[in-house]
């Protein structure tokens, strides 16, 4: 509560006590927006008009916080570098440099500097910390005077209401008025730290330090809504970012048609790469959406093993069983016991949601027996797995229809379905979460 | 062996040229489609009734002009992979992007009154009220959009687009004379009245509005369409304003055959064009005219609220898109939905005198906001940085800034007749 007494306070001297200079709070530096800092007047050393301050640019290699070049344009149309030394003060009214005008350098276009309003303003940034992809309005630097000059350091990006607002009003109300205005409205600010630039250039992206290394942390459900937001070239520039595992986590979240605009624009080793950490069956089904000559392109680049797999499941229709089901699952022999089962969980390099059950085949691999999980892990090591068998055993012919095997799922409250030929031969297992996704699209 | 061979090739290689182009089809083609609204389809009845068949020549250049605008916009969806109030907002900033977004609002809130307007009139001509047609007809616009899959919503609009062929069957049931249809539409024949100037800048008004190049851009990029196809989507544009032209086409020759050379030509509403068809060409006819003004109507209804949502949440950076709860993207929801219980409410309450300058007044911002739209199209279409390879050519440019410059001319000289209507008849 006291916290949140103080900030009210150190705000409402902000709004009201804002006579022309921003005033120093205790122990935070004034705050200042672009909007306010966009033409801003600039004089020289000997105090003559040298310009508009109409960037202002961050080069990530020296500080990521502070800006470091001020870029200002001059009456006729020349743009002059600042460099940060040089800039003894800076305020709502003017920026003083330290240094006549004829010793400025011109501005010289630089890829490895981020230009504030050529980069961020109005521009797509990923905010890592609330899962969002938003367009930037404003944003928002502390002024830090040091010895010998001022320092701009870069603290958030703005996207709510009031930034909006000081976007259409700025230039055409005094810059006071305009923060007593936005002053009532409802503010959102995304801290420095967990925006997250996009940019589609990867030469340009490692100049800029842009990493997406906190996108990999966030869960591949969350990171596939992110993607959605993107275009296409964006889209395409964090899958290459991510790793493999990452890519084909998020990858399977994403709609259909998603997919295959974006493994079209990758190359086809890089997307056999995705494709083969992909289940088997959502694989497969990304393969079945795009045109044959890619999908061949892309099996051709994928490990045998996995090529194999996946070509059987692309035989079966797709809305069967057969087309639904994954061939990633655990298989033991009738006769083994509890701990060759467990052996077989330990090696398993298949999604977690496959290990609900191990399966049980006879001669000619018929299905004789499921045993689920939890079985396994109450039962003595050497007790044979046919007397843990659940009974009767629930499966589907490979041409059964969606509609049954949402049914069969429901009616026997099924983690897993196994799939069987029509010689009772174990083919493949139709998990739930799959099942549960039939549900959703068909509403 | 070796002569058999090429053959399957060429075979191979047109089946997966027709799977591509039908997996590109659409945007074009339904963007056209929605073009041929109630006011589009007013706009060629009076044109038929008036003129008969002396205005039919200028489909032929209005087409061109369309290709050319739209070919421009799903080049650069496809390119850029953005929306065009994306690139706007990108390359103009903030505030220009608001004032353009509130205009367009504006100019939407008036199309889509006019559409709910079309529909009961429409309806009126099977004897079924407003107070009945126009509460349903919401009601089904937004519950499709918002509760259907998106694979029943994309058959729907299928559905929609066909039905056009109606006016296709009642133009053929008009009797038209066929001879005097084909050679007015090759033969240009400019008239210097006010009266036929009116209705000419009417016809490209009608034909080129600035929402479809927010919706088609929109459109393309969500269908995902690789560059390496783009050359089917260019074909998708080019087929969608031929459809266009020719439902145009034979709603003119329908009227022309019939008002224009009986009756007295004084049409209301697309709905009078309907009832006047019905002496000469019969009942059924007459009801296909209104059929198809209806499923206009409802058609243009759907989409044009959404693409206003879109569009808007787009540009100022509201979260968007049919597939997120109402919670989640409140601002599109609230827009969407504003749109329609605002245009049916309007066209339910309001009296036809406080109707009509609701209309004129969204076809005044149309008329403002189409001179900016074209610009900005043909500035983003020119940038190295954004379109590489793809940006115009000169020879393409010639075209397109002349065509540009003569519809900006046309619509201002429309936004002048219509804030001052004494000056024209």
């Amino acid at each position: 509560m006291q916290s949140i007494s103080v900030l009210v306070q150190t705000d409402d001297i902000d709004y009201y006590g804002f006579c022309g200079f921003i005033r120093e709070k205790k122990g935070r530096h004034p705050m200042i927006y672009f909007t306010e800092l966009e033409n801003l007047p600039a004089f020289d050393a000997k105090g003559e008009y040298l310009g508009r301050l109409v960037d202002l640019a961050i080069n990530p290699s020296q500080s990521p916080l502070l800006v470091d070049t001020y870029i200002v344009k001059t009456p006729r149309k020349q743009l002059l570098a600042i460099a940060h030394k040089q800039i003894s003060s800076i305020s709502v009214r003017a920026a003083q440099t330290s240094v006549p005008a004829a010793e400025l350098p011109l501005s010289t276009p630089d890829e490895g500097l981020i230009r504030i309003k050529k980069d961020v303003l109005d521009q797509q940034i990923i905010d890592v910390n609330d899962q969002k992809v938003v367009r930037v309005i404003d944003v928002d630097f502390d002024i830090q005077p040091n010895e010998k000059h001022t320092d701009l350091r870069i603290v958030a990006v703005n996207v709510g209401a009031a930034a909006a607002v000081r976007r259409l009003l700025q230039g055409w109300l005094q810059k006071h008025r305009i923060r007593r205005v936005t002053s009532m409205l409802p503010t959102k600010t995304i801290p420095w730290e967990f925006v997250n630039l996009i940019e589609p250039d990867a030469a340009r992206r490692v100049k800029l330090r842009i990493s997406y290394n906190q996108l990999a942390k966030l869960h591949p459900a969350d990171l596939a809504d992110i993607l959605e937001e993107l275009s296409r070239d964006e889209q395409r520039s964090v899958i290459e970012a991510l790793d493999d595992e990452t890519a084909a986590e998020a990858m399977s979240e994403i709609p259909a048609r998603m997919q295959v605009a974006l493994l079209n624009s990758l190359s086809a080793g890089r997307a056999a790469d995705i494709i083969e950490e992909m289940a088997p069956d959502e694989a497969a089904d990304v393969l079945q959406e795009l045109p044959p000559e890619t999908s061949a392109e892309v099996l051709a680049n994928m490990e045998a093993e996995e090529a194999d797999e996946v070509r059987e499941l692309l035989g079966f229709e797709e809305n069967t069983a057969g087309g639904l089901m994954t061939t990633d699952f655990i298989v033991a022999e009738e006769s083994a016991t509890v701990e060759a089962a467990i052996e077989a969980l330990k090696n398993f390099s298949g999604s977690p949601e496959l290990i609900h059950s191990v399966y049980l085949i006879g001669t000619n691999l018929i299905l004789t027996g499921v045993v689920p999980l939890a079985r396994l892990l109450v039962a003595e090591k050497d007790s044979p797995l046919r007397e843990l068998s659940s009974d009767p055993i629930i499966s589907v012919p490979f041409h059964a229809d969606e509609k049954a095997v949402i049914a069969t799922f429901h009616k026997y409250n099924l983690l897993t379905l196994p799939v069987l030929d029509d010689d009772d031969r174990l083919l493949g297992v139709v998990t739930a979460d799959d099942a549960l996704d039939l549900v959703v699209k068909g509403k | 062996m070796q002569t058999i061979m090429p053959d399957k090739t060429r075979l191979k290689r047109w089946r997966i040229n027709l799977f591509i182009f039908l997996s590109v089809l659409g945007p074009g083609i339904i963007t056209a489609t929605v073009d041929n609204d109630a006011g589009g389809i007013y706009t060629y009845s009076v044109a038929g009734a008036h003129f008969g068949y002396s205005l039919l020549w200028s489909l032929v250049p209005i087409t061109i002009a369309l290709v050319v605008v739209q070919e421009m916009v799903a080049r650069m969806g496809v390119v850029t992979g953005k929306g065009l109030a994306d690139l706007i907002r990108e390359e103009y900033g903030f505030r220009l992007t608001f004032v353009l977004m509130g205009i367009l609002l504006l100019a939407n809130l008036g199309n889509t009154i006019s559409e709910f307007a079309g529909l009961a009139s429409g309806m009126s001509v099977f004897g079924v009220s407003r107070f009945i047609a126009i509460p349903l007809g919401a009601a089904l616009v937004w519950i499709l959009v918002v509760k259907a899959t998106y694979g029943v919503v994309e058959k729907v609009f299928l559905l929609a687009c066909f039905f056009y062929v109606s006016y296709l069957i009642s133009g053929f049931m008009a009797h038209p004379d066929w001879e005097r249809a084909a050679i007015e539409t090759a033969q240009p024949n400019l008239q210097l009245s006010a009266d036929y100037l009116y209705i000419l800048i009417g016809l490209v008004g009608t034909t080129i509005a600035p929402w479809m190049q927010f919706y088609l851009q929109s459109a393309v990029v969500e269908k995902g369409i690789k560059l390496k196809n783009y050359s089917y989507s260019r074909w998708d544009v080019i087929l969608g304003c031929i459809i266009t032209a020719i439902v145009a086409f034979f709603i003119v020759i329908a009227c022309a055959a019939t008002i224009f050379d009986s009756g007295p030509r004084l049409i209301q509403d697309a709905a009078d064009a309907a009832l006047a068809l019905e002496p000469m060409a019969g009942r059924a006819a007459a009801a296909l005219f209104a059929f198809g003004l209806c499923n206009a109507s409802l058609f243009s209804a759907c989409i044009l609220p959404l693409a206003t949502a879109y569009c808007i949440c787009e540009g100022l950076g509201f979260e968007s898109g049919i597939n997120k709860r109402p919670h989640e993207a409140p601002t599109f929801y609230a827009l969407y939905t504003g749109l329609i219980v605002l245009g049916a409410l309007a066209v339910l309450i309001l009296k036809e005198s406080m109707q009509v300058p609701i209309i004129l007044l969204s076809q005044v911002a149309n008329g403002i906001l189409l001179p900016f739209i074209l610009i900005f199209m043909l500035r983003l279409c020119n940038r190295e940085d954004l379109m590489g390879h793809y940006r115009n050519t000169k020879t393409f440019n010639v075209i397109a800034w002349s065509t540009c410059i003569t519809m900006i001319v046309l619509t201002l000289l429309l936004l002048i007749s219509t804030i001052f209507p004494k000056y024209m008849p």
